[in-house]
């Protein structure tokens, strides 16, 4: 029972899909999750035998967006010539979404793609648990039953899982890859579309437009540009981000708040309607930036406006490759 | 002390926002030339910057416009179906709506970042809104939040 | 005599203008000439145009000021036609170019005189309701903008020459005459609107609160006298009712009126009782309509929409009576029901839709000119080329030959243009000059040097705006050399000023500041082009339109304004760079998909200008939809035209006909497309280049699934009935024919008016009347849609004895049969539920477009359709052959419903648009269009998907793998592309993201 052996199940179910693709050259290489080097962790792998289908984990601590790899694709994952080796992707349903967003988007061909699917459940929010720990040295992470257990030295520290869960996946509705049986293997499900009320963010959105920019300020203010989080998007793919772009230099690189705000301004822009909502750039945030509260806008204006989901399949097109005759226009200046 | 309040207060009655306004070349433009030839007086405030099509105005314009010290943004186009470019605005328009809700969302004050349409028969039009701007701009005050703060 | 590569057009509305530019386009010289003191015509007159609300003013102007500044056009304005001889080919026209008081060639337009006037006289253009001076322009925006005195208000107090700084007031100016000499004529007149002076019953003229529906456009107008807002006229109130009264002076058998249909009117009602209300909620309007007559494409859904979403109410009667009720200047309107029943209403406001006359000098045009008019007093034209008139050479388009619309106007005045090609295309480029102009100074890799102009305009900048002081500014500025001012920059001598200021200081960069690019940059581009820069190293500083004029009272901000927008251009041009206009070469031959009338025609019109052209027919037989007319219901022997054109196709040398074909390819762009096609019973293939399209794919009559069509042998639709009636005598037994209207249109599956049936109805039922008299006809129609001069035909059939009953969309007529014989269960308007006995039920199927068919060849050219399946045009009303990607062309039932008249039209016109491609040899296209930057591009195709012209394509570099390529050939510079590109991989030549970047940063 509980989130211990869903995760076993998952795994096992993994491994075994994983299997068959590569026994029945379906697929050249799989790219999935393994275990960490360190505890609160886990990190990508890449097997392309099948003996190595054990190394294939999954737990909760595997935020990483494996379709981050696809576009630009890793080098491990091409042939000698650079062309896209037949490849097999461990998917959570936000994995899915990307995969099904990236081939709009043309930057790959689902033809070389096979998505390991499963029903996803959750990945933890780790920056809370980290705040909660503080400095103390961690030695290892477990699951037990609903709980995630943490020890260090002389100490061990039980943390129910439902209470320190990522928000977004609270509200996550797309589990499993939305896809076909062709572009799939394992859990898939051919979603049209979701319903959402976006409950969890009426309340930010409620307040004054001083309250909600006191919020704001303090909670970027200690980012330092790093750009982890766009490291982590899986659609922050450009050759160069607009931050990197000279001839104009549109925006500054300092630590100015204007300049972090513009920052996450801009990209919340570009990734309107194409933000699949799978919280990688939170769970990588050196400094613990919570940008899902970003992310749920983002869902809710694609949503609300435009009436589309990102990811559910690999043709309807985004809605800023689009437009209407008919579009809202509420918020055009108008004659009193 | 009082009279501290009231003379920042009578600084502030002085202020003028400068507002910059990138007006679109085949209605917008031509309907801000309009009000000039049938001389509506509207505030001095706007400066004028032509391009082709709203669906020319990258939201980048738009944010440097502010980092970059103007107090308030308009975007103006033609009405939806008049576009010379057959539907570079409402291209355009979904591109405003997703910026002036996350402008919003970020609380950056609405009437900082205004997006119309006039045509080129409405220079009347176009003297009504900016009016209406230049008073929505006048009454947030300068634009303080995209200030650099050097200490 | 030889030939003459120059075209007189006469009438400079949306009509003349548009034959200007396209025979401008195609090499020759065309000398437009205009009758009053500016151009445009009724569309500049006009606040939104039906069917898509679009604002008049927005889409004409750039097409007046382009006809108003192009090389090959000569316009002249307040012209009067003395005397015409000649023949076609070589006509010399004798004119008369009235003064205008003031130097046109002086004349800034900058209206300080009328401002200035002291004589108030009534200004024509807003039809009397406004006031304006005897110095005066027709409207703000006109082309070409000088002003004129009318000599009739005028008191000579020389006030007006007193505040003319550029000394342009002649009062002794004289009238001038001039011989012209030209190849082919164009007549384009354009119509008088019906004036209801006598036609008291409406007390217009009497009643303040009649206005008729050409007044009311101007209230409706933002640039109109009560600024857009919905007042009348006797106390300036909203009228909350406002009643619309159809067919004045229209379908008047009275002698008061005109007895055919102007055709337009249900249409232009219906909008403006649409934008009234959207101006203003509280108005409720009324439409009073015989019939609704929105037989154009996408009508009907507009007058649904009117209907539904507005709340326009429709009452089906003609107005007998109005009073004007004293003390509340109310109208009060006595009218009967459909079912007889009289009713009395007040209103607070009524609209005369007033109908469209011969112009008013028709008579005398067509005795200059020597053609002949018809019966209404209109251009008389031929059955089978609606734009020839009856003399040689001399060709007429838009309303002078019938009442139209805007788009069939804009289609036969190519059309005309097509028509003269015919007569000239070996003429081409005789007569046109072009310019020698120096080398251009290389300037890459320079410093910027900057000179600034300002101007004073007079005292339009001067008099508001600290002109000395800015100059000293600009001069402060970095990378300014120079700045100087000038009385008039836009003067010919200021033209000689800048070009030796450019020497002498070695300028690489010019700023003017004065007024609008909109009007005058073409004219400074020419002039440093002149003195060898490139045009595009230009900028110009709006301080008068939208500085001085608009903070009249505010010298100093609007000084401090004008600094700024100097200092904005100042910081732009820093960045300007030369920009090349591209040259690309031009394959001169054709393609027309399609071999019924419209591509037939199509192709012979190019093959008489020996354009090599290829016809392609998907059928084993020419012919289309024609093969089952046989005439018109104007009498023109269909079949006879059909013959003559197929032989005539077959057997011209630079035809080529593949039947039986299906197009395999078609590759490229404007000028140079690339077409494979297998065709022909063993299935050959054959492929060729060209350098235009022509989609001529028309359509097909609708297979009726309802009214026991193809169960019953006594149901037949039209063009079977046609056939029978020209082919054998089967119906000659019979007592009742039963006619049934709008049999698949008008419904929720086809949404749209099919346009001919009602015409076609009324041709058999006459023929039926005239072959067998005793045979009762009946028709149950909806509306009766014979629009202009088909009018006379639905009146002889009612003469005739021919019964026409009206049905509701909700009550559609029933079969019931018994045995063999046939009833119709039908509850009409007039006489309630009737049953009338059948021995012939005749279906009035409507025209459907095939969706399969036309969206592959729709996807195979990147043109799109509506959503009946009819090819979508670039616009609606401005540009109806074309398409938004360029060198494709549509005409015929592929675009819509239409008459074989208004088919040979399109064709026509279809001729003339791609002429001004292939009649070159090479085409420049705009250098202002979108660049890419493949280094930055990552192919994720948002360009593709909002560029509206199809000028981008995704394709695999070598180096940089798939990225986007922009076809500067059919790119507009619009930048919707790269408004929304994450990466700026796309930038827009003339609006770089560099020079908007330092236009913001400009600030201070």
């Amino acid at each position: 029972m509980g989130i211990e052996t869903d995760n076993k199940e998952i795994i096992s179910s993994i491994r075994e899909n994983a299997k068959l693709l590569l026994s029945e050259n379906q697929v050249d290489v799989i790219i999935g999750y393994s275990e960490g080097t360190v505890p609160l962790s886990s990190t990508p792998i890449i097997i392309r035998k099948e003996e190595d289908v054990d190394k294939l984990i999954w737990n909760n601590l595997c935020y990483i967006n494996l379709a981050r790899y696809l576009a630009p694709l890793m080098p491990q994952l091409c042939d000698s010539e650079g062309n896209s080796l037949k490849i097999g992707i461990v998917a959570k349903g936000c994995v899915g979404r990307a995969v099904n967003l990236l081939a709009v988007e043309k930057q790959i061909d689902l033809d070389n793609i096979k998505m390991i699917g499963f029903n996803c459940n959750g990945i933890v929010n780790r920056s809370k648990i980290d705040l909660e720990i503080g400095e103390k040295e961690i030695l290892d992470v477990s699951i037990s039953g609903d709980d995630i257990i943490v020890k260090g030295h002389n100490w061990e520290k039980k943390f129910p899982y439902d209470q320190y869960i990522n928000e977004l996946c609270k509200v996550c509705q797309i589990k499993s890859p939305s896809a076909t049986d062709a572009n799939c293997i394992g859990e898939c499900q051919e979603l049209e579309s979701i319903h959402d009320e976006f409950s969890d963010i009426a309340e930010f959105e409620s307040k004054s437009a001083d309250e909600k920019w006191a919020y704001i300020k303090d909670a970027l203010q200690v980012c330092t540009l790093c750009y982890s989080c766009r490291q982590a998007c899986p659609m922050c793919y450009c050759n160069l981000c607009f931050v990197d772009q000279n001839m104009p230099t549109w925006f500054g690189k300092t630590t100015q708040f204007t300049d972090i705000f513009t920052f996450h301004l801009i990209r919340a822009q570009h990734l309107a309607g194409r933000c699949v909502a799978c919280g990688a750039c939170s769970s990588v945030c050196p400094v613990g930036i919570d940008l899902n509260i970003i992310t749920r806008k983002l869902e809710k204006i694609a949503k609300e406006r435009f009436d589309y989901t990102s990811g559910l399949n690999a043709e309807t097109i985004p809605p800023m490759m689009d437009f209407k005759m008919e579009d809202e226009e509420e918020f055009m200046l108008e004659e009193d | 002390m009082t009279e501290t309040v009231l003379e920042e207060k009578k600084i502030d009655e002085k202020w003028e926002p400068k507002i910059i306004a990138f007006l679109c070349n085949w209605c917008s433009y031509a309907g801000a030339d309009l009000a000039g030839v049938s001389r509506i007086q509207y505030p001095p405030n706007i400066r004028i910057v032509r391009v082709p099509c709203s669906g020319r105005v990258n939201p980048y314009f738009i944010i440097k416009s502010l980092v970059d010290g103007w107090d308030g943004v308009v975007v103006s186009g033609c009405h939806p179906g008049d576009c010379h470019y057959i539907s570079g605005n409402l291209v355009a328009r979904r591109r405003f709506a997703i910026l002036k809700e996350l402008l919003e969302f970020f609380g950056i004050e609405p009437g900082r970042v205004n997006f119309m349409w006039a045509s080129a028969a409405e220079g009347e039009r176009f003297a009504v809104l900016i009016r209406k701007v230049t008073k929505i701009v006048k009454e947030l005050g300068p634009n303080t939040k995209f200030q650099k703060e050097w200490c | 005599m030889e030939k003459v590569g120059a075209v007189m057009v006469v009438g400079a509305g949306i009509g003349g203008s548009q034959t200007s530019l396209d025979l401008g386009d195609s090499g020759y010289r065309v000398y437009l000439i205009e009758s009053t003191t500016s151009i445009g015509g009724v569309m500049a007159q006009l606040d939104k145009t039906f069917p898509t609300n679009d604002c008049a003013m927005c889409i004409v102007s750039p097409k007046l000021v382009e006809t108003g500044r192009h090389q090959n056009i000569d316009l002249s304005i307040n012209c009067e036609i003395l005397d015409v001889s000649g023949e076609a080919g070589n006509f010399t026209v004798k004119v008369k170019k009235k003064s205008l008081y003031i130097n046109p060639d002086i004349c800034t337009g900058c209206g300080v005189c009328g401002r200035n006037c002291p004589v108030e006289a009534i200004d024509i253009f807003n039809e009397g309701i406004a006031r304006y001076a005897a110095t005066f322009v027709k409207y703000p925006q006109a082309v070409p903008l000088v002003y004129a005195i009318n000599k009739e208000c005028c008191i000579g107090c020389g006030v007006c020459a007193g505040v003319c700084k550029a000394k342009a007031v002649e009062y002794e100016r004289e009238d001038e005459e001039v011989d012209i000499n030209v190849g082919s004529i164009v007549l384009a007149p354009g119509f008088d609107e019906f004036i209801p002076q006598q036609a008291n019953k409406y007390g217009y003229g009497k009643y303040k609160n009649v206005v008729t529906s050409i007044e009311f456009e101007r209230i409706l107008s933002a640039s109109g006298p009560y600024a857009g807002r919905v007042l009348r006229p006797s106390d300036g109130d909203i009228p909350e009712k406002v009643a619309f009264l159809q067919c004045i002076g229209s379908r008047d058998y009275t002698g008061e009126g005109q007895p055919y249909c102007s055709s337009v009117c249900c249409m232009y009602t219906a909008k403006e009782a649409v934008i009234a209300h959207e101006h203003q909620h509280e108005v409720k309007p009324t439409i009073f309509s015989m019939d609704i007559r929105a037989y154009g494409k996408d009508f009907d859904k507009y007058i649904i929409r009117a209907q539904e979403e507005y709340g326009i109410r429709y009452i089906r009667s003609r107005i007998s009576s109005i009073t004007e009720v004293s003390e509340t200047k109310d109208l009060k309107l006595r009218y009967e029901t459909e079912d007889g029943k009289v009713i009395e209403e007040d209103y607070n406001m009524v609209v005369l839709g007033v109908g469209l006359n011969p112009p008013d000098d028709a008579k005398y045009l067509a005795e200059k000119f020597g053609i002949e008019l018809n019966e209404f007093g209109f251009a008389k034209t031929d059955v089978f080329n609606p734009v020839q008139t009856s003399r040689p050479g001399i060709f007429a388009c838009g309303a002078f030959s019938q009442p139209k619309d805007i788009p069939e106007t804009v289609t036969q005045a190519s059309a005309a243009a097509g028509c003269v090609h015919q007569i000239l295309y070996e003429k081409r480029g005789t007569l046109i000059t072009e310019k020698t102009l120096p080398p251009e100074i290389f300037v890459a890799g320079q410093p910027p040097r900057i000179g600034v102009f300002v101007c004073h305009c007079g005292i339009n900048i001067g008099g508001y705006v600290d002109v000395p002081e800015v100059t000293r500014y600009a001069s402060t500025l970095p990378n300014v050399v120079m700045a100087d001012r000038n009385l008039y920059t836009c003067s010919a001598d200021t033209q000689g000023i800048i070009k030796e200021k450019i020497e002498e200081y070695h300028l690489n960069r010019v700023i003017v500041a004065s007024c609008t690019p909109r009007t005058h940059e073409p004219l400074f581009q020419e002039t440093i082009r002149e003195a060898g820069l490139n045009r595009y190293l230009f900028q110009m500083a709006n301080i008068r339109d939208q500085c001085s004029w608009v903070h009249m009272k505010q010298p100093e901000e609007a000084t401090q304004k004008a600094k700024d927008l100097v200092r904005m251009a100042v910081n732009k041009a820093r960045r300007l760079a030369p920009i090349d206009r591209i040259k690309l070469e031009v394959t001169q031959k054709s393609m027309v998909i399609g071999g019924g009338i419209s591509g037939m025609v199509a192709a012979l019109n190019f093959a008489s200008q020996e354009i090599e052209t290829h016809l392609v027919e998907k059928e084993t037989e020419l012919g289309g939809f024609a093969k089952h007319i046989y005439h018109t219901l104007e009498g023109g022997d269909v079949q006879a035209y059909l013959k003559d054109l197929i032989e005539q196709v077959k057997s011209n040398k630079f035809v080529h006909v593949y039947t039986n074909a299906e197009i395999e390819s078609l590759d490229g762009y404007i000028g140079n497309f690339k077409t494979s096609v297998i065709h022909g019973p063993k299935k050959e293939r054959a492929e060729f280049d060209h350098g235009a399209v022509i989609v001529a794919t028309g359509a097909k009559e609708y297979k009726p699934k309802e009214f026991l069509y193809g169960q019953y042998k006594n149901v037949v639709l039209q063009s079977e009935l046609e056939e029978l009636l020209n082919t054998d005598s089967v119906i000659k037994n019979k007592k009742s024919v039963v006619m049934i209207q709008c049999v698949g249109s008008r419904n929720d599956e086809h949404p749209y008016c099919s346009k001919m049936c009602c015409t076609e109805a009324i041709k058999n039922a006459l023929l039926v009347k005239k072959l067998y008299p005793s045979t009762e006809v009946t028709i149950l129609f909806r509306d009766i849609r014979t629009y202009g001069f088909k009018e006379k035909y639905y009146r002889k059939a009612r003469e005739e004895g021919i019964i026409f009953l009206r049905y509701d969309e909700d009550n559609p007529p029933e079969i019931i049969t018994e045995d063999s014989s046939l009833n119709v269960k039908v509850k009409t308007a007039k006489a309630g539920d009737l049953s009338i006995p059948t021995d012939l039920l005749v279906l009035s199927a409507g025209i459907v477009a095939s969706h399969e068919e036309n969206e592959e060849l729709a996807k195979m050219l990147k043109v799109p359709l509506n959503d009946d399946n009819f090819y979508l045009e670039a616009h609606v009303k401005l540009r109806p052959v074309d398409f938004a990607t360029e060198g494709i062309f549509v005409a015929g039932l592929a675009h819509c419903p239409k008459t074989i008249e208004d088919s040979i039209s399109q064709a026509n016109a279809a001729v003339s648009r791609a002429c001004t491609i292939l009649s070159k040899d090479e085409i420049e296209v705009e250098g202002k269009t979108a660049v890419i930057d493949m280094s930055r591009c990552i192919g994720c195709g948002m360009c593709v998907e909002n560029c509206a012209y199809n000028a981008i394509e995704l394709i695999e570099d070598r180096h940089f793998g798939l990225v986007a390529s922009i076809n500067q050939a059919l790119c507009k510079g619009c930048g919707a592309c790269s408004g929304n590109c994450r990466c700026s991989a796309i930038d827009i030549l003339g609006f770089t993201s560099e020079q908007i970047y330092s236009m913001i940063t400009a600030r201070l």
